[in-house]
């Protein structure tokens, strides 16, 4: 039994270790003030001078939200979120917008730097352009320039409103309307800025798009905005990470990603996500409510998502993939880890509308502590999906006797030609795989990171590679020594 | 009389309300009972489809016409009862257009210790049974029909056996439904197994005409009691059928429960099992045959809240026509549950082009030392199986039904009593041969 001990102390040490990344960046903030009503979206537009039409679509948005209630069927504990007491519109005081890393706030730059941004670093060594959002205005784009080169537009979502409002105007929104659910629509009402990529035909983007978000104006929600869009036989790999500063008041994201991949177009999104998860007592934290849908317009297309989810109090997050081109496909993979008193319900839907569609789901769940763990997941195959395909593993692994790990998944099936199947395990790290590796020489610590790791693999290796050491950082981070 | 009523009524609850009212002459303690389950079927209504629990049914050809319980009685016919249930049995009670009939039953000598009759019989001979059954399910928020039922059942069976007793042979019910009233039928039951007893439970469900049966079973095993119980459900073209059997576990206690699901225009068959002791093992095990336009659920929902607990389901089905069949499963484990041994399995067939399966295989689990898992499949017949029987010269109309026929007798299998299980075979192969594709 003395695994379990381990086990517990692991966890122990783990919700004592303090967050890393918790650090508040003092930068005066131009805010709006507390509230949401129809003033807070005009001056929400106005602040970023946007045209009438968005102004119209924003406000149609809040009327739809206004009408709507949270929803309550996610298996997750919250204490009501008042919104009103929220501010939904804070920028850095400087809004001329900086041409180049040079005018950068020096401030922003070291806060980027305490998370391990170094930007020019990226720049000249990893050869990521890096949107990088600071609570909700884009301060640095780099790269821009060589993937103007190729027709690709990557830039920040208020600029490509400016700069290329038709193309904004003509897939905003459809993917995720604006009523599409509670969050979605306050998202579409009040979203502040996030990013927007484009690839024309037939160009393969040349290196990964990546946004790091942060949080930081206290009491200032989240929410951000991302609309990636592959024309025919285009492909992009877009990576997503986040952590934020520690907070002790609950802190409200709600993002909406939309992917549109047109005919033989290919979209890569990866994810890792580290947000502050609160303390050992699930005090603070981020409240993460995201909407991530991706649609395969065309035929052949395929979208894959891929996330890493180690970060938030509270995870509602569903990356789902829409199948109407004929033979096009979705992926789904993931790994979540809930500690302390973390709670996350993710998943996925995949809605197979066209002929010879296929999905993969792989969910891998890791719940530790007192934390809470769900996958949540859909397949539906439509009448005319002749031919479908589905295969969806979710495994979930319980450290600690006080954890849950819960899976939900939803399968229904329209057509007779459909072949879908699921299957799902529950188990712990068991006394003997743990004495296999000790027996061997292997502190308790590295057999649980071995364990692990082998657990996770089928997911870890779909990140790119930039993306995949982070991964593996966090996955030790999160339960190192901690599965004696 | 019309019924006063002082509480909230929601709409599609309301011909259900007039007709609820209490039978004269029963005891106050049930009138109360009957009251307080009225009040909360008229506050919940229909259950919503969008409430989890009852998100593949489709009720609103029964909103649109409702089929409120009637007090006016079919006539008991003797013909066919042989056919319908199982030959030369010796315990056998039968309700028709859900009252019991003493002309149709054959109710034996039982054992010391044993007491069996209808539900109507037990309020004045044995309240403390009518009680439990009445109580059943009372707490659950999600249940509306099982409220409707408690305040509007005619009658029903109550079993109830001591300690250490062994029934051999098998108690037989027939829930049949005459054809002359269109009406709902609310039946109340209870199998009440003391410790370290046995017994198997026969139960078939059919009828004619348009009819919405609705029935309620409470079972309550003891310490190392086992029940075993198998359900053939062969209702008619346009009836409605709505069981659920709520059954609490005692330690080490046994329940197998089978269910063919062949007949009715709309079936839900539930399980709601609560293992309360240690090492109890349920068993729930099913298949269903849809085809027209049949809609057929199952729901499970096995609640472990001791240690050592085992669970093993296993559901097939079959969609075919326009038929839509579902699936929905939970298994919980709670905290401190340890050691729980958890395994569901539900695969499904769709044959039909405009068919539809839905399946929703779900685990709940705060425990960490379990063995839990489950598996859903669902996808058309095996082409290479096919084309094997059609390389041997068979066409391809029998040979589907060939393969249909071995999918499910595969779930029948499980049925030990080999006469009965010939018997479900032989209605399975019956219904097989009406199957539109």
């Amino acid at each position: 039994m003395a695994a379990s001990i381990d086990t517990l102390d692991t966890v122990r040490a783990l919700s004592q270790e303090g967050y890393k990344y918790g650090f508040v960046t003092d930068i005066e903030a131009d805010e709006a003030p507390p509230g949401l009503s129809e003033e807070t979206i005009r001056f929400i537009s106005v602040k970023k001078e946007e045209p009438e039409w968005l102004l119209e679509w924003r406000l149609a948005a809040f009327r739809a939200w206004q009408k709507m209630t949270p929803p309550n069927w996610a298996k997750l504990n919250l204490t009501p979120i008042d919104y009103q007491a929220a501010s939904y519109y804070s920028a850095p005081k400087r809004n001329t917008g900086p041409r180049s890393l040079e005018e950068v706030d020096p401030e922003l730059l070291r806060t980027y730097e305490k998370l391990g941004i170094p930007l020019r670093e990226r720049e000249a060594l990893a050869g990521v352009a890096v949107d990088a959002v600071f609570d909700s205005i884009s301060v640095a784009t780099t790269f821009k320039e060589q993937l103007a080169e190729l027709g690709i537009i990557f830039c920040s979502f208020g600029e490509a409103v400016r700069e290329h409002p038709d193309l904004v105007r003509k897939y905003l929104g459809t993917v995720v309307p604006q009523n599409d659910n509670f969050f979605a629509a306050l998202n579409s009402a009040v979203f502040s800025d996030g990013s927007f990529a484009y690839v024309p035909p037939g160009v393969r983007c040349p290196m990964e798009l990546s946004t790091y978000f942060r949080i930081n104006a206290a009491k200032t929600g989240q929410f951000e905005r991302t609309l990636l869009i592959a024309d025919k036989g285009a492909y992009v790999s877009y990576l997503e990470g986040c952590t934020a500063p520690q907070r002790d008041e609950n802190q409200l994201h709600a993002a909406v990603v939309e992917l549109i991949a047109h005919d033989d177009a290919q979209i890569k999104y990866s994810t890792v996500q580290n947000w502050y998860p609160g303390d050992a007592e699930g005090k603070g934290g981020i409240y993460n409510f995201v909407t991530k849908r991706g649609a395969c317009r065309g035929d052949r297309a395929k979208i894959s998502w891929t996330q890493v989810e180690t970060g938030s109090a509270i995870t509602w997050k569903y990356p789902s993939c829409v199948l109407e081109g004929d033979h096009s496909v979705g992926e789904f993979y993931s790994v979540a880890i809930t500690n302390n008193r973390q709670q996350a319900d993710t998943g996925t839907k995949m809605i197979h509308i066209g002929k010879g569609t296929r999905s993969t789901i792989v969910s891998k769940g890791i719940s530790a502590g007192r934390g809470q763990n769900t996958y949540r997941g859909l397949v539906r195959v439509q009448p005319r999906a002749v031919g479908a395909r589905n295969h969806t593993q979710c495994d979930s692994l319980l450290i600690g006797e006080r954890c849950g790990a819960h899976t939900v998944p939803y399968i229904e099936i329209r057509n007779p030609t459909a072949r879908v199947e699921h299957e799902a395990t529950t188990s712990k790290i068991s006394d003997d795989q743990l004495f296999y590796c000790r027996q061997r020489g292997l502190s308790a610590e590295d057999a649980v990171s071995l364990i692990v790791n082998g657990f996770c693999k089928e997911v870890l290796k779909e990140l790119p590679m930039e993306f995949a050491v982070e991964a593996q950082k966090l996955l030790a981070v999160s339960l190192e020594g901690s599965v004696g | 009389m019309s019924a006063v009523v002082d509480f909230p009524v929601k709409t599609e609850a309301r011909p259900y309300i007039d007709t609820a009212r209490g039978n004269i002459g029963e005891p106050d303690w049930l009138a109360q009972h009957r009251r307080r389950a009225l009040a909360r079927f008229a506050e919940q209504g229909f259950p919503s489809r969008r409430g989890e629990a009852w998100r593949y049914l489709d009720l609103r050809a029964l909103e649109a016409k409702p089929l409120p319980p009637t007090s006016s009685l079919g006539p008991a016919s003797r013909a066919n009862l042989d056919t319908i249930g199982f030959p030369g049995s010796a315990h056998r009670l039968v309700l028709v257009d859900g009252r019991f009939s003493p002309e149709l039953s054959a109710l034996s000598e039982l054992p010391a210790g044993v007491w069996f009759g209808s539900t109507r019989a037990a309020i004045e001979a044995r309240p403390d049974l009518v009680e439990a059954a009445v109580e059943a399910l009372s707490q659950q928020r999600d249940q509306p029909f099982a409220s409707l039922n408690a305040a509007s059942f005619s009658d029903g069976f109550v079993l109830d056996i001591a300690p250490g007793v062994a029934l051999d042979e098998p108690i037989e019910i027939l829930h049949l439904a005459s054809g002359e009233v269109s009406a709902s039928f609310h039946t109340r039951n209870l199998a009440r197994v003391g410790a370290d007893s046995r017994v198997r439970l026969i139960e078939t469900f059919t009828g004619t005409g348009r009819y919405w049966r609705n029935n309620v079973l409470a079972l309550r095993l003891a310490d190392r009691a086992a029940l075993d119980r198998v359900v053939m459900v062969e209702e008619a073209e346009d009836a409605l059928h709505l069981a659920i059997f709520d059954a609490v576990l005692g330690r080490a206690a046994r329940l197998t429960s089978f269910a063919l699901l062949l007949g009715g225009e709309t079936v839900r068959h539930e399980a709601v099992v609560h293992s309360e002791g240690e090492g109890a093992f349920c068993g729930l095990y099913g298949a269903f045959l849809a085809s027209h336009h049949q809609q057929t659920n199952i729901v499970t929902t096995v609640d472990h809240a001791a240690e050592r607990g085992e669970t093993r389901e296993v559901f097939k089905g079959v969609a075919a026509g326009r038929a839509h069949g579902a699936f929905q499963g939970r298994i919980t484990v709670r905290p401190g549950a340890q050691k729980v041994d958890a395994h569901m399995l539900s695969r499904n067939l769709l044959i039909g082009r405009r068919a539809a399966i839905d399946t929703k295989p779900e685990l709940e689990i705060f425990a960490d030392d379990v063995k839990c898992s489950h598996g859903a499949a669902v996808g058309d017949l095996d082409e290479a199986a096919l084309f094997y029987l059609l390389a041997r010269g068979i066409p391809r109309e029998q040979a589907r039904r060939i393969l249909i026929e071995a999918f499910i007798r595969e779930a029948v299998e499980i049925v030990e009593d080999a006469a009965l299980r010939e018997r479900l075979l032989a209605r399975l192969a019956r219904r097989l041969a009406v199957l539109e594709e």
